[in-house]
């Protein structure tokens, strides 16, 4: 409990922090209005084109508000991958593995704490985008029950943007795997189609990635608020936080035995 | 010519400074090349399942997305410092520029080289290549259109990061109106209204990025062409003047400082 608790004070200092520009924080979070415009006109269009009001079981009111929690997610979360690479390049990873908390721990409360009002405020503005647009959701309550959902791909988001960052242990430079993991996202994780529009055969392979529980999952647990949905969503998410945690660790402490720490 | 010789002797030397991580200029050129691929395998996806969108097809998205990608490419290789011109203002780090003999905007702006540039350079020409527009005289036309397109883009970054002379830090603002620039550049211009037409034009300038330069690319029309280069010379000339009337509120930042 006692090592709860720091780890929680962490997570509530970065989310006081977070606060200290709000200019900054509701500027940022602006960016989704003109996304949810686009998306809006492309799917308006789309749906018009293929003559029907239901297209793989979602309408169109639906398919602009699953695209408007998969950008809140996408959005929401913190450069994890580039501040870690930044501590292991500048040496500051020293500064915090002398400190009596556990490097990833740290990380993950810091970037938890960052994360809060980022979605919050995009959750706020795309939502009023997307109803001013196309109206209220089906399923209200549908963003109460997508809640643990979104949490889990945040803690996926992070195991696997940990591990990009931790990378630099290895290359220089870590931007191009962190692009490539964001593309990969987009596609394999239904960001900017919902996977239910993709071929039989790639629904199948995008469905079993963990791209797809960290934002097709819980977007369409969102549009689609049902008990075996939000089981099957949950579950598949539990495994891959599991496996990905491991591997995060170990390509940590591997990573550990290769730094070399001057003074200073 | 002299100026020209300059701006040549910057390029070189940013160049090299590049160059001087060999493994992370490759890596970030080869990264940022398939980051555009995986990108585009959306707009494959999506064309695969509704095959158009108001007479727009896969083919068109490649030609767009190729042009854009090259005009983004050309103005952060070689002049890389536009996207950051708001903070170099706010921090005083004119200073630098304004003691040199030589054309200070421009200088400022070519100060600096963005290595992932040249993968989406590259890209851009693969993509049309890829399109099945391909023809020779179209190569010609593409690589004036990149350059009409590539002007508007660094015309309209000069423009919107000048108003940090008036207003400060405006790093939020920026980012905003570039993601909108690249984000409405990249989406079929059929599926806009014609007041939305309007702002792509003018306030987010997309059109000229991406459709008209497209469009251009296609078919030669003299309507396509004149408008890049109207839209061109007018950008340019108002982000001159704009940078040009906001120096004179600039203050110094008296931070002794080495610009690397």
């Amino acid at each position: 409990m006692k090592a709860f608790s720091k780890y929680w004070s962490i997570f509530q200092i970065t989310l006081i922090n977070s606060l200290a520009y709000p200019g900054e924080l509701i500027g940022r979070s602006l960016m989704i209005i003109p996304f949810m415009w686009v998306f809006y006109q492309l799917w308006k269009v789309t749906f018009n084109a293929a003559g029907a009001e239901i297209i793989s079981g979602l309408t169109l009111r639906d398919t602009l508000w699953y695209l408007m929690l998969a950008e809140t997610i996408e959005l929401g979360r913190p450069p994890i991958a580039r501040t870690i690479a930044e501590n292991v390049k500048d040496g500051s990873i020293a500064y915090i593995l002398n400190k009596p908390y556990d490097f990833l721990w740290y990380q993950f409360s810091a970037a938890m704490g960052e994360t809060i009002f980022r979605a919050i405020l995009n959750a706020l503005f795309g939502g009023l985008t997307v109803w001013f647009l196309v109206g209220a959701p089906k399923h209200i309550e549908g963003f109460l029950i997508a809640v643990p959902a979104v949490l889990g791909a945040w803690i996926l988001h992070f195991c696997i943007n940990a591990m990009i960052g931790l990378s630099a242990f290895a290359v220089e430079d870590v931007s191009a795997f962190t692009w490539i993991y964001q593309k990969l996202a987009f596609i394999f994780g239904g960001m900017l189609i919902p996977l239910d529009f993709y071929p039989q055969w790639l629904q199948t392979i995008a469905k079993t990635l963990p791209f797809s529980s960290a934002i097709y999952g819980p977007a369409r647990l969102f549009v689609t608020p049902t008990l075996e949905l939000f089981i099957s969503v949950i579950s598949l998410q539990i495994v891959w936080i599991l496996v990905l945690s491991v591997i995060l660790v170990f390509i940590y402490r591997r990573g550990l035995t290769q730094l070399t720490v001057n003074g200073g | 010519m002299k100026t020209l010789q300059f701006l040549f002797a910057i390029w070189k030397a940013n160049l090299q400074s590049v160059m001087e991580y060999r493994v992370s200029f490759l890596s970030q050129m080869i990264g940022m090349m398939l980051n555009n691929f995986i990108y585009f395998a959306i707009w494959i996806i999506f064309f695969d399942r509704f095959k158009d969108v108001r007479g727009w097809g896969v083919s068109d998205m490649y030609v767009t997305f190729g042009i854009l990608a090259s005009a983004f490419g050309v103005v952060s290789v070689l002049f890389g410092n536009a996207f950051m011109l708001s903070e170099i203002i706010v921090k005083g780090r004119l200073d630098y520029y304004l003691s040199m003999p030589k054309p200070v905007l421009l200088h400022a702006v070519s100060s600096r080289m963005i290595a992932s540039g040249m993968g989406d350079f590259f890209y851009g020409f693969l993509s049309y290549a890829l399109s099945g527009y391909f023809s020779w005289d179209g190569l010609l036309r593409y690589v004036l259109a990149m350059l009409l397109a590539a002007t508007v883009f660094a015309a309209f970054l000069i423009l919107t990061q000048s108003l940090s002379f008036w207003f400060g830090m405006m790093s939020n603002f920026s980012n905003l109106v570039l993601n909108a620039m690249l984000t409405f550049g990249i989406y079929p211009i059929t599926l806009f209204d014609n007041y939305a037409k309007i702002i792509l034009f003018t306030i987010i300038p997309a059109a000229l990025m991406g459709a008209i330069p497209a469009e251009f690319i296609r078919v030669f029309t003299w309507q396509s062409l004149s408008q890049l280069l109207i839209g061109a010379i007018g950008f340019l000339g108002l982000a001159i003047f704009v940078f040009r009337l906001g120096l004179r509120r600039y203050e110094s930042g008296s931070a002794i400082q080495v610009e690397v």
